[in-house]
């Protein structure tokens, strides 16, 4: 076992992750129409609702943690939520309403039609939060989708605000480029949201 | 001049439009990207060597039968989460491996930080835990964790293969001798450091799988 490894495997890890973080730059007007529509909706009192499965759910813990606590010195903190840290509440609508329907019954609950619904899946392929989704597009929520691959069944989803692509097939590196995304989004909502002509004449 | 204001001067210039602001936040976003690259490419260029013999020992620790401990705050706490996730569900063409993130467990947590310090709040669920053979990965942006740095002493002390990621110039961390492996990344951005983090721990995971199943 000792020896196996070698330099160019390493080189290769490294080199997949090249071209589909450069996606994301050519992205960028996506990236920046995503940003606006967020801060409008913060504006007008909403919070952001995050939720993923597996990686997904820690990354859904981290935007919320962006938000909450915001890593520049005095940047407001906005207000924000993961539907996939408990659980206790996962595992029991799970059980009695089935495993796709584990986001939206929160969702359902706890989300009001200015606030902001974000879905993270690597493959676009996760039911509970294409379920969910769907339920914040029917409810009046902006709808965010950070997906990756194809895009899955979530990026069939008729009528979402904003669905972003991950450019690679690799489910590692695509949560990689997720985190720059909304590390990105964290930002420039920032940007948008301590411009009150920017924001004012849609909100008032 | 504030931090943003300097990022974006025509914001603070008088009169903005939302079209103006969005071809300024399309034009940061393409550098973000661009930064994140060479960044990576730095981070290789650094650690090549180093990451083939920690992989290398951590395929020996889990050879022992050895498992994996992961632990970080705010943001690095989800990155400690997802570290343990990926080593445990890797999907069908890899093989599973045994991984606990010692932030995910909010009783022990609260009941830590309560009762004696958030300090402890790492290296005792590490003292009640580890073994020799055992693996701790810390994470932290600044390399000054109180609770990180103390959970590497307890896990040295446990004889455990110790590996962490940190930022900046490493702070704390690159002054302990603790830490066996010690990744740092040359960045002063906390969110690029993160993203160049994740992709340390997913190499070490693709690394560690290679080394336990080479072709």
């Amino acid at each position: 076992m000792v020896d196996v490894l070698t330099g160019a495997q390493v080189d290769q890890a490294f080199a997949r992750r090249t071209e589909p973080a450069r996606a994301l730059g050519q992205d960028a007007e996506a990236v920046g129409r995503a940003c606006y529509d967020m801060a409008l909706r913060f504006h007008r009192g909403g919070k952001l609702l995050c939720f993923g499965n597996g990686s997904a759910a820690a990354d859904a813990a981290h935007i919320v943690v962006e938000f909450v606590h915001p890593v520049i010195v005095g940047k407001r903190a906005l207000p924000a939520v993961s539907l996939a840290n408990d659980a206790a509440t996962m595992s029991g609508i799970a059980r009695v309403a089935g495993f796709e329907n584990s986001f939206a019954a929160q969702l359902q609950l706890q989300a009001e039609p200015e606030d902001i619904a974000l879905g993270i899946s690597t493959d676009g392929e996760c039911a509970n939060v294409a379920r969910a989704l769907i339920a914040a597009r029917g409810m009046g929520l902006l709808t965010l989708a950070l997906v990756g691959g194809d895009g899955g069944q979530i990026a069939r989803i008729k009528g979402l605000d904003h669905v972003l692509i991950a450019r690679s097939k690799d489910p590692r590196v695509v949560k990689e480029i997720q985190v720059t995304a909304y590390h990105v989004l964290w930002e420039l909502v920032h940007v948008f949201f301590e411009q009150p002509g920017v924001l004012a004449p849609k909100a008032l | 001049m504030s931090g943003v204001e300097s990022l974006y001067p025509f914001l603070y210039s008088g009169k903005s439009d939302v079209a103006a602001v969005l071809a300024e936040v399309c034009r940061s976003t393409a550098e973000k990207a661009e930064e994140i690259i060479r960044l990576r490419s730095d981070v290789l260029e650094l650690y090549r060597d180093r990451l083939i013999d920690c992989a290398s020992a951590m395929a020996r620790s889990f050879t022992a039968g050895g498992r994996l401990f992961s632990f970080g705050n705010g943001g690095s706490s989800t990155d400690a989460q997802a570290l343990a996730e990926l080593f445990q569900n890797p999907g069908p063409d890899a093989r599973p491996l045994p991984a606990t993130a010692l932030t995910t467990d909010v009783a022990v947590l609260s009941a830590l930080a309560n009762d004696v310090s958030f300090d402890v709040v790492f290296a005792r669920p590490l003292a009640a835990n580890g073994h020799a053979r055992d693996i701790a990965v810390g994470l932290s942006t600044s390399g000054g964790s109180s609770n990180v740095l103390r959970g590497f002493v307890e896990a040295t002390r446990r004889g455990m293969l110790t590996i962490g990621l940190a930022g900046y110039d490493g702070g704390k961390m690159a002054e302990t001798d603790t830490i066996e492996y010690l990744f740092v990344i040359p960045s002063s951005s906390v969110h690029r450091i993160q993203e160049a983090q994740t992709t340390i721990y997913h190499v070490l995971w693709e690394l560690t799988q290679l080394a336990l199943s080479p072709t």
